[in-house]
This record gives structure tokens, C-alpha cells and sequence, in this order.
């Protein structure tokens, strides 16, 4: 049986695909994307998050995790701070914990969406979720779209709908930016243009990154080579850095985060391409 | 009012003498009343406008002839019943019984922005001086309406006067009057959604009561079926019947983690099973119920001739309300903090019986010792599944709870020609009665507030709304009309477009759909609470749900502020 950790349930989550949705957040993701804001979903391994004001600095928790901390130093903490980040599930325990919304989602036209970090990083996972919630509701999957071509086509059978996520289309730019190689996520894109799935593409708008000119109408002529008619721009959150601190990290962009993010319309039209600026902070 | 007076003067007439007294203090308030109307409309005469003056040379002597006249009328009804000290009287079923006026006005051929406006003026004269008005805060004055409802046929009663007070409502702001909506599962989604804007404003209205059940339940209660199909809120929440009932609607409560707590100590230690468990809390919600019953019961308040006079049977019957004249003189109990409870003994289930993790002495002496020293026992706790999370089992526990105070309470009669009604609201007691009650088993430590009405715990970790309106649709509300609404809080954030708004709708169709009885939404910002909290003076005009009624948040005690910001921990 396989099992995956989710780091978070989001119950009415409204931008996730159609109508009224469960989204489900599976944790771990190959790339690190630097304006991540979720920085939980990004390790596969379970985590300790800890709330940041109420520390009295008792040292209770790493008394009780010998030093370390770990899920005895959970239970340990007198200020109920630290929690583990993960909590792992089989399909048929994820279908149990949905089994009585599933009808309140149908009724208002949603469903269920898999988001992660990245769900597509668990392909067995998330294909027998996907199998299990056949005829039961609406299935869709937000992917940065980087994987295998083979578990992609796999996952594809059994999703209705995908939120698709391109950032960079410039292959060193992309790499120094995520970490990591868009070559399948692009590949894979075409194989989902090719499949007739409904989808909508979503593009981060991060200043001086992805919303240059140039990125821009990169991506346009990309939609509009592979016969995409729509997009949603998301311009940057800047609360993207508030959750770095509860896991231990440091939040460092390359990017200047004062900047507002353009959001550049003109540029997908011109393609035939009709852009939603999702709500945020922007400047056309 | 002059008809009245002489309703009331040949009935002293024909009258044997019996009711001599009731008569005479009868005549003696409208006397009082239309006295003082009097001198008022010569007041006006100089010092209001002309259209004021007019219609007070009318009213309140001569019926209402305009929907102006009738705003007139009611507004000095409820201004005089005040100065009677009737508190909390809501104002009914208003767009009904102002809806001819409205109609006739139009006929005549009064522009609808004239009408419209009038009613605007009417409201905005109700958030005048409320502060003469008795509450708990300033805000609680009962000054509530509700719109809507079904006939028993299934006619929509909802019309061109509902819309124009949502449209009023939406368009003022202002904390009075609040707003209830009467809906079923046939509504039409357009109403959900109107509705949400209202939401959107953060007025903490509308409240929402289902006629599915509400109607139903109040017929299993003995109510005639044209009545309970003509119900009201009271005040906040409690279901009653406008002008037919003298009913205290809120007369005592029975507080479940006090009856759980108590049982625990009293007999978990010689309990070998769950079940044997919970049979003893069962006995005891039973008891406590009994207890109510008995000290309430042939309850007496002060004779109220002029409130009398507007309720029917008192009238006719020459009985005072507090003589039991009107048609119905039941009494409402709530059952505070249910969530507490039910959470408290599923984590008594699975710490303590099934998985064996602590000994039965070591959980009643963290309890006792409010957890000093039982930091690990309580995050254990805290970590059981808790009502509000769609918890089958959890919510199997609550409905056994809900189940025994419903029978316990229901029907029995309440030496007032009554009987009792059981509900779910807490008001102000989520505080109150918390203050005195110990640690409890949910990790709940000792004084902390219990979840507003019939509503999720503070403590428990929030799961989200659908799970949410899963877990508080699982029983038989019919049998809890005494009414309290489940109360959640959604981020400001979600009401920003059209789109969330529609989701909020749908989120309130589903709740309804699932069958239950009452909901009360809010849109909050927990940052905005937070800052308002520290700098007031920077927030004068925030407005919060309290409990049944909203109010400015800057002139709340502290212990109200903290509950509300306490409540956004639970928002999505
Ligand atoms: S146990 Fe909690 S309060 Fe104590 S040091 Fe650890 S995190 Fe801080």
C-alpha cells in the first residue's frame, strides 16, 4: 500500500480549480522554486514546524527528543509550539477523511484538487487517490508539471482537470530559478495540450523574474503555438517569505521583492491568449 | 390604539369583576402612553418636520395609513415598551406585517425611492439611543427582524419589502436592525447570495434559520402548525410566535463540561467501560435538566399590562402576560458548551479506555490540577479528534448528549401552562458559566471560555467550514428549537469577489440541505481584530458578531474581545 504525507487540508479553497474545493497538499517537491511560499510542502521527510512567539526557552522539547527535535519534543512543548508538518496517508485513509464533504462538494459544481508541493513527486499515491475518487467527484491536479513522461500520462488518465503551472521558459533561467531542468515540464505540457483535458495555465508573476518582457512573450508564443486560449497571472504575495522561520530556514530571494509585479496583458492578447489576473499587487 | 382602548373599555364593562384589575392597569398604560403621544406630537408641531408632525396628529391613535405612518407607529410601540422595561423584544416578522403599507403606498403612487428612504430613516432611528436599552453590552438590545419564511403549503413568503430591507441594510451598515433570513432547501440561490454580501459587510448578519426544521420542530412542540410556520427570533436566536407568546426563552442552562466534569470525578475510576461512562453522564445531563425543571418551574415575572395589551389572548382572556394570558408560556433552557463536552469524553475514550496511555487517577489529577505539571497528558488530549472535524465517533458521542437534554427537557410542563424547550445557544454564558468550571478532558483548562452557541470548541484544532457544517448537522434539531446558531468565521479574504461569494452561498445552501437549524456567518480579519484590540481609537467603527447581536468591538469588555479573536483561530 502506498502512503504519502499531507501537510495540509485546505476545506473551501476557492482558486483551486472549479466551484467549492477540497484542496489536498502532499509534501515534498523536487524543485525550489525561490518565491516558494510554501517551504513545508518542499522536503519529502517530516518536519518539525514551530510557532515563533511563545518560546519560553524551557528546553523541555529537547529534553524529550534527546537533544534533537523530533515527535517526543511535540508532545513535550508546555506551549503547544511545535507540530509535526506531515501526517502520513494511504488513498484509502485520504478517501475516509473526504468521504462526508465529497457530496457538499458536488452539490456546489467542485471537487477535489492535489497540490503540494508537488503531487506529481508521488505518482503512485496519487494515482490511487485519483482511481479511488473516480465517479465520486471532480478531480484536479495543480502540478508544476515536473516529471517522468510515462507516470504523467498515468496521472493524466485519471485527472479531469490540471492547473498547470509554467515560470520560466528560458532553460538556464528556469534552472537557476527552481533548481531544476523544464525540458519534461514543457514536454509535458504539450502531452496535456494533445490529451483534450480542460486546464487552465497559471503563471507566477515574480518581479524581475518571470515577469520580464521577454518571459512573458516566451510564454505567450508557447500558448499560443499549442493552442492554449487562456492563462491566469498570480502576482507575487509578498507574505511568500512569512513561513521560512517556522521550519528553520532563512528566506532569501534573488529577486527584489519591493517590486511590483507586471502583469503585462497587452502581451498574452497579442497572442490570442486572454490573460485573469488572479488578486494580488500588480501593475499592467 | 384608540380601537384598543376601547377593546379594553367595554371588556372592563362586560367584565364580572375578575379581571377588574387587569382592565384597569390596562387602560391605565395606553392612557399613559397615548398621553405622552400626545404631548410629543405637540412638540412636533414646532420642533419636527412637517411630515412628522402629520403623521403623529394619526398615530398612534388612529391606525396607520402610510408605510411612513406605520414606521411612526412601531417606532413609538417599541420606544414606549422599552420605557415599560421589555426588554429584547425583536421586531417580528417585518416584512409582513409592514408589507400592505408598502404595497398601498406604491399603488397611490409614491416612488419607490421615497418608500425606500423611509425605511432607511426608520432604521437608522433604531441605532438612537440605545443605550437606554438593557443588555449585557451595548448592541444587545434585541432589536432583530426576520425576513422570509414559509407558509405550510410551501409559499415563499419573501416579497418586494424583504429585498428592499437587505438592500436597506447592505446599504447602511449599521448594527440595527439585525438581520435573520428565513430559508429552506427550496430557496433560490439568488437569496444566498444577497445574503452573503450582507456577510461580506461584517455585520455578522444575516442569521440564517431553516423552516425544514425549525417548522417541524416547533409543531413536535406542541405549537399549531399555522403558528410555528409564523415563527420569529425572539431576540437573538430562540424560535418564537410574534404577538402569541409570553415566553422566557432563555430561563436557565444546563452546562454539559460542568456535567461531565462532575460525572468524572464522581465515577470514572469505578468505571470499567466507555459506556459505562457515558451512561452516568447521560444521567447526569438528565439530572441537571430535572433540576432546571424544578427550580423554574410556576416561574413568575412582573405583571407587564402594557406589554399584555399587544400580546393576543391577554386582551381577551383579561389576563395579565404574567398570569399567563397569551396563547404560549413555555420556557427555553440552553445546553452551553456542548463541543467541550462531546470533546472531553472522546478523549477520555480514546486516552483513557481504549489505548490505555494514562491511568484513570493520573487524568482526574490533571484535571484537578489544572494541568501544572500534565503538560504531555494535555497535548495528548488537545490531539483527539473534536467535534467540528467531521469525527463520526466525536459527533456520535454529541448527539447521545444533545439526544438526552432534548428528552430530558422537551414537553415538560412548566407550571405556567407551558412546558419547557430545549436549545443550543450559550449568549454570554460561554463565559460565564466557564469561569467557574475546572480543567476538562478536551485540554480545555480551568475558566477558559467554551465555543459561542452550538459551535466548535476554542481548543480543538480547526479542521475547516465543510467539515464543520458536517459535524453540526448530525442530529435531530427539530428537537432543539429553543434554537443558538452554529457561528463560523471566514477570512474578509473570501468575500472579495464574486466568485467566493457565491462559494459562501453554496457553503450556507449545503448547510441547510444537511438539515440544520441555525447559522450565523462572519467575515473577520483576525490581523484587523488584533490591531483593534491594541489601538481602539484607530477602530471606533469595527463591527463584530457578539453573540445574538453585533457591536461595536472597541466598547466590549476584554473578555468578549478575547473570545471573538479566539474565534478567528478557526477561520479558513
Ligand atoms: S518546549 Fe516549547 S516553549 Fe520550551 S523551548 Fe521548546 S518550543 Fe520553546
Amino acid at each position: 500500500m502506498t502512503a504519502a504525507l499531507i501537510f495540509s487540508f485546505e476545506e473551501f479553497a476557492l482558486h483551486d480549480g472549479p466551484g467549492m474545493r477540497v484542496t489536498v497538499f502532499l509534501k515534498g517537491c523536487p524543485l525550489r522554486c525561490e518565491w516558494c511560499h510554501n517551504p513545508e510542502g518542499q522536503r519529502f521527510e517530516n518536519e518539525i514546524i514551530k510557532s515563533q512567539a511563545g518560546c519560553e526557552n524551557c528546553g523541555a522539547c529537547l529534553k524529550a527528543g534527546g537533544g534533537r527535535l523530533n515527535e517526543k519534543s511535540v508532545r513535550a512543548c508546555p506551549n503547544r509550539l511545535l507540530r509535526m508538518s506531515g501526517e502520513s496517508y494511504t488513498p484509502e485513509h485520504l478517501l475516509e477523511r473526504l468521504r462526508g464533504v465529497l457530496p457538499i462538494l458536488n452539490d456546489a459544481g467542485g471537487g477535489v484538487t492535489f497540490s503540494g508541493g508537488e503531487p506529481l513527486a508521488h505518482p503512485d499515491f496519487l494515482y490511487e487517490c485519483l482511481a479511488l475518487l473516480e465517479g465520486r467527484t471532480h478531480r484536479a491536479v495543480q502540478t508544476s508539471g515536473y516529471c517522468e513522461e510515462e507516470p504523467f500520462r498515468h496521472v493524466l488518465d485519471q485527472t479531469d482537470f490540471f492547473l498547470y503551472d509554467l515560470k520560466l521558459l528560458d532553460p538556464a533561467l528556469h534552472k537557476r530559478y527552481t533548481g531544476a531542468d523544464n525540458t519534461p515540464i514543457l514536454r509535458n505540457f504539450r502531452i496535456l495540450c494533445d490529451s483534450g483535458k480542460p486546464f487552465i495555465t497559471r503563471i507566477p508573476l515574480i518581479p524581475g523574474v518571470t515577469d520580464t518582457e521577454q518571459n512573458l512573450t516566451d510564454i505567450a508564443r508557447f500558448l499560443c503555438d499549442n493552442g492554449v486560449k487562456n492563462a491566469e497571472l498570480l502576482p507575487y504575495n509578498r507574505l511568500a517569505g512569512s513561513k521560512y522561520a517556522s521550519v528553520g530556514r532563512r528566506y532569501a530571494p534573488g529577486f527584489d521583492e519591493t517590486v511590483i509585479s507586471q502583469a503585462r496583458t497587452d502581451i498574452f492578447r497579442s497572442f490570442g491568449v486572454e490573460p485573469k489576473v488572479l488578486w494580488g499587487d500588480h501593475v499592467d | 390604539m384608540d380601537g384598543l382602548r376601547a377593546e379594553l373599555l367595554s371588556k372592563s364593562e362586560t367584565d364580572d369583576g375578575s379581571h377588574a384589575d387587569f382592565y384597569a392597569a390596562a387602560l391605565q398604560t395606553v392612557d399613559a402612553a397615548l398621553d405622552y403621544a400626545d404631548r410629543y406630537c405637540e412638540f412636533a408641531k414646532t420642533n419636527a418636520p412637517k411630515t412628522l408632525y402629520r403623521a403623529l396628529c394619526r398615530v398612534p391613535h388612529e391606525p396607520p395609513e402610510s408605510f411612513y405612518e406605520a414606521c411612526v407607529f412601531l417606532q413609538f410601540i417599541i420606544f414606549t415598551l422599552r420605557c415599560n422595561r421589555n426588554t429584547h423584544l425583536g421586531l417580528g416578522r417585518f416584512d409582513q406585517y409592514m408589507l400592505p403599507f408598502w404595497r398601498s403606498d406604491l399603488k397611490k403612487g409614491l416612488p419607490e425611492e421615497t418608500l425606500f428612504e423611509t425605511l432607511e430613516e426608520f432604521f437608522i432611528s433604531l441605532n438612537f439611543d440605545t443605550d437606554i436599552y438593557q443588555g449585557m453590552q451595548l448592541g444587545d438590545n434585541g432589536q432583530s427582524l426576520m425576513l422570509g419564511g414559509y407558509d405550510l403549503d410551501g409559499q415563499d413568503r419573501y416579497n418586494e419589502l424583504s429585498e428592499a430591507v437587505m438592500n436597506a441594510s447592505l446599504e447602511l451598515r449599521l448594527i440595527d436592525p439585525k438581520i435573520n433570513l428565513r430559508v429552506c432547501s427550496k430557496t433560490p440561490a439568488e437569496r444566498f447570495i444577497l445574503a452573503t454580501r450582507m456577510t461580506k459587510q461584517g455585520l455578522g448578519f444575516p442569521q440564517y434559520s431553516n423552516d425544514d426544521v425549525v417548522i417541524p420542530g416547533l409543531i413536535r412542540l406542541g405549537y399549531a402548525p399555522e403558528d410555528a410556520a409564523d415563527y420569529t427570533v425572539a431576540a437573538c436566536w430562540e424560535f418564537s410566535i410574534p404577538g402569541k407568546g409570553a415566553e422566557i426563552v432563555n430561563i436557565d442552562q444546563m452546562v454539559f463540561p460542568k456535567v461531565v466534569r462532575r460525572e468524572l470525578f464522581d465515577h470514572l475510576e469505578a468505571c470499567d467501560s466507555f459506556d459505562e461512562l457515558l451512561e452516568y453522564v447521560k444521567l447526569g445531563v438528565a439530572f441537571d435538566a430535572g433540576e432546571i425543571v424544578g427550580k423554574r418551574s410556576g416561574h413568575h415575572y412582573p405583571a407587564s399590562p402594557y406589554l399584555s395589551v399587544f400580546i393576543e389572548g391577554c386582551v381577551q382572556s383579561g389576563k395579565d402576560v404574567s398570569e399567563y394570558g397569551a396563547k404560549y408560556n413555555n420556557f427555553g433552557a440552553h445546553g452551553v458548551g456542548i463541543a467541550n463536552a462531546a470533546d472531553s469524553l472522546a478523549a477520555v475514550r480514546e486516552v483513557i479506555y481504549e489505548r490505555r496511555e494514562y491511568p484513570k487517577k493520573t487524568l482526574l489529577q490533571a484535571l484537578a490540577a489544572n494541568f501544572e505539571g500534565y503538560g504531555e497528558l494535555r497535548n495528548r488530549l488537545l490531539s483527539c479528534p473534536k467535534m467540528g472535524s467531521d469525527d463520526d465517533r466525536t459527533d456520535g458521542i454529541a448527539r447521545i448528549l444533545l439526544e438526552t437534554w432534548a428528552n430530558a427537557l422537551n414537553g415538560k410542563p412548566n407550571g405556567a401552562g407551558g412546558i419547557f424547550r430545549a436549545g443550543t445557544g450559550s449568549a454570554h454564558e460561554y463565559y460565564y458559566s466557564a469561569r467557574n468550571v475546572g480543567a476538562t478532558p478536551d485540554g480545555r483548562k480551568s475558566g477558559e471560555m467554551y465555543g459561542s452557541g452550538f459551535s466548535p470548541s476554542l481548543t480543538g484544532k480547526p479542521t475547516g467550514p465543510l467539515s464543520c457544517i458536517r459535524s453540526f448537522t448530525k442530529y435531530d434539531m427539530t428537537r432543539l428549537v429553543n434554537g443558538g446558531p452554529l457561528s463560523m468565521e471566514l477570512h474578509d479574504s473570501v468575500f472579495r469577489d464574486e466568485e467566493g461569494i457565491e462559494k459562501v452561498a453554496q457553503l450556507v445552501m449545503a448547510f441547510i440541505r444537511l438539515g440544520g437549524h441555525q447559522l450565523q456567518l462572519n467575515s473577520v480579519n483576525r490581523d484587523v481584530l488584533l490591531d483593534a484590540r491594541e489601538h481602539p481609537e484607530a477602530h471606533r467603527d469595527l463591527i463584530v458578531r457578539v453573540w445574538g447581536w453585533s457591536g461595536y468591538f472597541v466598547e466590549l469588555d476584554k473578555q468578549y474581545q478575547e473570545h471573538i479573536i479566539r474565534r478567528t483561530e478557526f477561520q479558513v
